[in-house]
């Protein structure tokens, strides 16, 4: 019975408190590697020991471990079996999320990309790069396996040198390398699925910074910090329409600051975080494998 | 390269190009017609200009009505309307549509544009 409430709580931990916690230090933004592969733990631990809960839980109800037993007469067994389907629930619940967030991200950038083929023309000198005739200063990149996009509007030209340019498509190609969209999109999954109870609001927030962070360290390795933070404030200075709308404290002003004062690289800190990557996957894994694989030896032996 | 440019380039140029003609024509356009357009600056394949309003229209960007044997294609909306549409993606914020698409950076509120300006002051001051 210590089983499925020590997954419980772990769960319950790494849901909440852990990515609320995690979420207002500023550790991570110096090791933005590491961060993103301990909140990729912190949200796969979660799922898992919340999965491990579930499933050990009602075993544990129902009969001994090696020998499960289900008799609809039985009140315990019947409350084992619904927590068993509400865990299967979830799981599905996910499943249908990911499946939804893959098909309706993907439909969305092809289109935009065919949108994209006919209205911006293609830059000779720099191959991927797409030029829109458009006055509002933009830059983005569309991710895809094959034929990625960098465009640039008009209007964004018009505010940077050379210097500024050649670091905003550093930037870019550095997500587009990293395929850093794919992390975004498994926690975008993670916030489809469980929007409420679950910090995965959070997790997504953080994960959008810190692959920012991860492509300005790759722009900034290249060509300097000065151009890219130069860059960074010459789009994002520059009035637009939707200015009003800016609710959330925007990253940018962290980045920046960040390229302005560098804190130096810490191999300490990212071993720390990695180190508890691996512990949050490993521990629960063993918690729910070991009594199922002592139960399948026993039985064979 | 991440960038896959070598095959696609041709015909996503041409798909452009022959947008650019659906664009300025007055009605539906055969695909004569867009050959004949498009022959003056360059040399073209008729099969190719099919092959690219066929595309076209498969990505819903024209639209075809039979005219007797040949088929007739016409955009399928405004430039400016699917234009207005790219805008309104790329500038999107929340929802859906965020996800599309990796900003290189968004807008900020006056007082997160001083706060940038001095932090880029100082990295100018240490850089310069």
């Amino acid at each position: 019975m210590i089983t499925p409430i020590l997954l419980a709580a772990l769960a319950l931990v790494l849901a909440g408190p852990a990515p609320a916690l995690m979420a207002r230090a500023a550790w991570p933004y110096r090791i933005p590697r590491a961060a993103v592969a301990l909140w990729q733990a912190i949200a796969l631990a979660a799922v898992l020991a919340a999965f491990g809960a579930g499933i050990s839980l009602s075993y544990s109800t129902a009969g001994q471990p090696g020998e499960p037993r289900f008799d609809p007469s039985s009140a315990r067994d019947l409350a084992a079996a619904a927590v068993l389907a509400l865990t299967a629930l979830v799981g599905v619940r996910l499943l249908w999320a990911a499946g939804r967030v893959a098909v309706g991200t993907r439909a969305r950038r092809k289109r935009h990309r065919d949108l994209v083929d006919v209205l911006a023309t293609p830059d000779g000198l720099i191959p991927g790069l797409r030029v829109l005739a458009e006055e509002t200063p933009l830059a983005y990149c569309l991710p895809a396996l094959r034929g990625s996009r960098v465009v640039v509007s008009v209007g964004a030209l018009d505010r940077l040198d050379d210097g500024e340019l050649r670091a905003v498509l550093a930037h870019e190609q550095a997500h587009l390398r990293a395929r850093h969209d794919l992390v975004l999109e498994a926690f975008t999954a993670l916030h489809k699925a469980f929007p409420r109870f679950v910090r995965s609001d959070v997790a997504l927030d953080q994960a959008r910074t810190l692959v920012e962070l991860l492509a300005d360290d790759d722009a900034r390795r290249r060509n300097g910090p000065l151009p890219l933070a130069r860059a960074l404030v010459a789009l994002a200075g520059s009035p637009a329409p939707e200015a009003g709308l800016a609710a959330a404290k925007s990253s940018t002003v962290l980045r920046v600051q960040r390229l302005a004062d560098p804190e130096p690289n810490s191999t300490l800190l990212a071993a720390a975080a990695y180190t508890a990557a691996v512990l949050l996957l490993v521990v629960p894994t063993f918690t729910v494998a070991a009594p199922i694989v002592k139960a399948v030896v026993n039985a064979v032996s | 390269m991440t960038t896959d440019e070598k095959a696609p380039r041709r015909l996503g140029d041409l798909e452009r190009l022959v947008m650019e003609q659906l664009w300025a024509a007055d009605g539906a356009l055969t695909v004569r017609e867009v050959h004949a357009r498009l022959s003056g600056t360059r040399e073209l394949a008729y099969t190719t200009v099919m092959t690219v309003l066929d595309r076209l229209a498969k990505k819903q960007l024209t639209e075809r009505e039979r005219d007797g044997k040949a088929w007739r294609y016409k955009a399928a909306a405004p430039r400016e309307e699917l234009a207005a549409d790219l805008m309104r993606d790329a500038l999107d914020r929340s929802g859906d549509r965020r996800e599309a698409l990796v900003r290189f950076v968004g807008q900020v509120s006056d007082e997160e544009a001083a706060l940038l300006r001095d932090a880029l002051a100082r990295l100018e001051e240490r850089e310069g």
